[in-house]
């Protein structure tokens, strides 16, 4: 087997697949992944914790948590899975930008962190894109697949970096609490803020109390000198979701319900300047060629279902036209269980 | 709190049961928190944008955006007109309630709470979001009371956690499909409610396909239908090994051939009200 591992930096094209929830990204990641490692090229794809299933179809078991492992048997490329881990990512990364260990371990031993950091806005979804910036630096592959989480909202995802960033901003948060707490952590007398530092203050200690409040201090105070390095990480994410090698594969739906959800979707990723590269439309229903005499319910229900979605796939394709690229892939009985089921679904893919 | 797999039916399944309850009298809201609003649809009326949609005597229902109900919680107490201004627009108030973990989820709840204490309904039914963000949704009041003891928002972190602990006040309904990857999320997270004390009160399986005849078309449609059959046999016995009591406390809906609206959850709802007349303690009661 060649090694995957090259000493400079090649062309790499990177795939971030999206999508509601319960569609099938996972399934179409992993397969997008497979494609690339039989059209010869070494690919990677990373994904959050997918079923049991997907992982011995893949062959990777546990051997895959938070490290690259190599799918057996795909090829001539090499194709490796990597089951992301976010908190292990995070902490990486206050490691990486602490400026020493007592840094580190102020932060990591915060109470708010320690509490609440894990649940912080978006911080999943952002772990997703820092690994994929990790790896893709690292440039160690053709082909990167993306797999995204599962999100509270289907564009969480794309706003992660932006309001991680908007979080920690120094601006707001970190220069409104600094000034209300002396080095020994006590309250400093507030006559200095002015009426409206006072004002902001009254609320939010009427809110939430001056302990929470000295705790979050002292979480941005520790996180101060990793800031920059934060800062400019999330920047450089934005950055590379928005580049020219970067392209998203949106998985949607068939049924006509899900057609505005799918638009929806794709045009905010075209608001936010990213490259719609194709639209997968998954799990449609095959269309019955007759009906048949003496119609039994559950047919008449899979002539439903073949209707349905026939339609849902005939509006996309009418209003995605010309915007992007368009793959249905059928209804399968079940989840791939091995590598040729994946190969089969791949085969309906549009390369990457 | 019905909760599940992304994509197994959660906002049917919520406006089913809704339905179920108004109809053995009680008034029910049903609140849902996803800003991309369906919930309408199933009951056939405008979209809610925030506001609470009467659709008869005894059900409405609200599309809850968080931040709003945050703002509400802001007026409230300020009530002076220039300082509530002031405060909504400040910079330092916009990042907290958009960055403050824990927050948000606090105003969904507290909101279904008061709702309930002001006796504006019987039941909120509430159509949460997908099993992770839904179980942090049931720890946000527990993490939230930890790190903030004092003040309005530690009280009502405190009194929040009571409510959702309480297992007669506040209970968890988990949907899924007779599918590999909703059954194998069910059970785990099944377990994960357990495990922190929220014993499920019902679990609804969504989307099951009638058994196949013996002299159905030799078609692809048949041989899908067949096939996916004989999955969902497997993954409902895999269910039932893996579900304590799923015999006692489940209900099991049909896939139809309707699109969500009235029809359909009218039918479904006549499947729901009759598994749960079979209860020997239904769990609303």
């Amino acid at each position: 087997m060649k090694s995957p591992v090259k000493s400079s930096p090649r062309p790499q094209a990177l795939t971030v697949v999206v999508g509601a929830g319960g569609v099938g990204k996972t399934t179409i990641a992993a397969a997008l992944g497979l494609r690339a490692a039989e059209a010869g090229r070494d690919a990677l794809v990373m994904t959050f914790d997918p079923a049991r299933r997907l992982k011995d179809a893949l062959g990777v078991g546990d051997s895959a948590n938070d490290r690259e492992a190599t799918v057996p048997g795909a090829g001539p490329g090499v194709l490796r899975a990597s089951l992301l881990d976010p908190g292990r990512t995070f902490d990486r990364l206050v490691e990486r930008y602490a400026p020493d260990a007592a840094a580190r371990d102020r932060i990591l031993g915060n109470r708010f962190y320690a509490h609440l950091a894990g649940s912080l806005a978006g911080i999943l979804e952002y772990m997703a894109v820092e690994r994929l910036l990790e790896v893709a630096d690292e440039g160690r592959y053709d082909g990167i697949v993306l797999d995204t989480p599962p999100t509270r909202q289907a564009l969480d995802f794309l706003e992660a970096p932006e309001r991680i960033v908007s979080f920690l901003d120094s601006g707001a948060l970190r220069v409104a609490l600094k000034p209300w707490f002396r080095a020994d952590g006590r309250l400093r007398a507030t006559s200095r803020l002015g009426p409206l530092g006072r004002g902001a203050e009254r609320f939010l200690d009427d809110l939430v109390g001056l302990g929470l409040l000295r705790d979050m201090a002292e979480f941005f105070q520790a996180f101060a000198p990793l800031y920059d390095g934060f800062r400019d990480r999330a920047l450089a994410v934005q950055r590379l979701l928005r580049a020219p090698q970067t392209q998203f594969v949106l998985v949607a739906g068939a049924a006509p319900e899900r057609v505005a959800d799918t638009l929806f979707f794709a045009r905010k990723l075209a608001e936010a300047g990213h490259r719609l590269g194709a639209v997968v439309i998954n799990q449609v229903h095959p269309r019955l060629e007759r009906l048949g005499s003496e119609v039994s319910p559950g047919r008449r229900l899979f002539a439903w279902l073949g209707e349905r979605d026939a339609v849902g796939v005939a509006q996309l394709k009418g209003l995605l036209a010309g915007h992007a690229r368009l793959a249905t892939v059928p209804m399968l009985a079940t989840e791939p269980t091995d590598l040729a089921a994946l190969r089969r679904l791949a085969a309906a893919l549009p390369p990457i | 709190m019905v909760t599940g797999k992304g994509g197994v039916g959660k906002t049917t399944v919520s406006a089913v049961l809704a339905r179920s309850l108004a109809r053995r009298g009680r008034r029910v809201l049903v609140l849902e928190v996803d800003p991309r609003e369906s919930l309408h649809s199933a009951f056939g009326a405008a979209p809610s944008g925030g506001e609470i949609v009467r659709v008869d005597a005894r059900l409405s229902f609200q599309n809850l955006q968080p931040r709003t109900v945050i703002d509400e919680l802001v007026r409230e107490r300020l009530k002076v007109g220039i300082l509530v201004r002031r405060t909504l627009d400040s910079q330092i108030y916009r990042h907290f309630v958009e960055g403050a973990p824990g927050l948000k989820e606090l105003a969904i709840l507290g909101h279904a709470q008061r709702t309930l204490q002001k006796d504006r309904a019987d039941t909120v039914v509430l159509d949460a979001p997908a099993t992770g963000h839904g179980l942090s949704l049931l720890a946000a009041p527990g993490l939230v009371s930890e790190v903030i003891v004092q003040g309005p928002v530690g009280a009502l972190a405190r009194e929040l956690a009571e409510f959702v602990a309480d297992a007669r006040a506040c209970r968890v309904v988990v949907v899924t499909r007779p599918e590999e990857m909703p059954v194998e999320e069910a059970l785990e997270l099944g377990e994960e409610l357990r495990k922190r004390g929220h014993q499920p009160a019902l679990l609804a399986v969504n989307g099951l396909l009638p058994a196949p005849g013996r002299h159905e078309p030799n078609d692809r449609a048949t041989e899908l239908w067949r096939a996916r059959h004989l999955v969902q046999v497997r993954e409902l016995e895999h269910l039932e090994r893996g579900w304590p009591d799923s015999g006692a406390a489940a209900v099991r809906l049909p896939q139809v051939a309707l699109p969500l609206g009235p029809p359909l959850i009218d039918e479904l709802r006549r499947v729901c009200d009759e598994a749960l007349a079979g209860m020997a303690a239904a769990p609303w009661e």
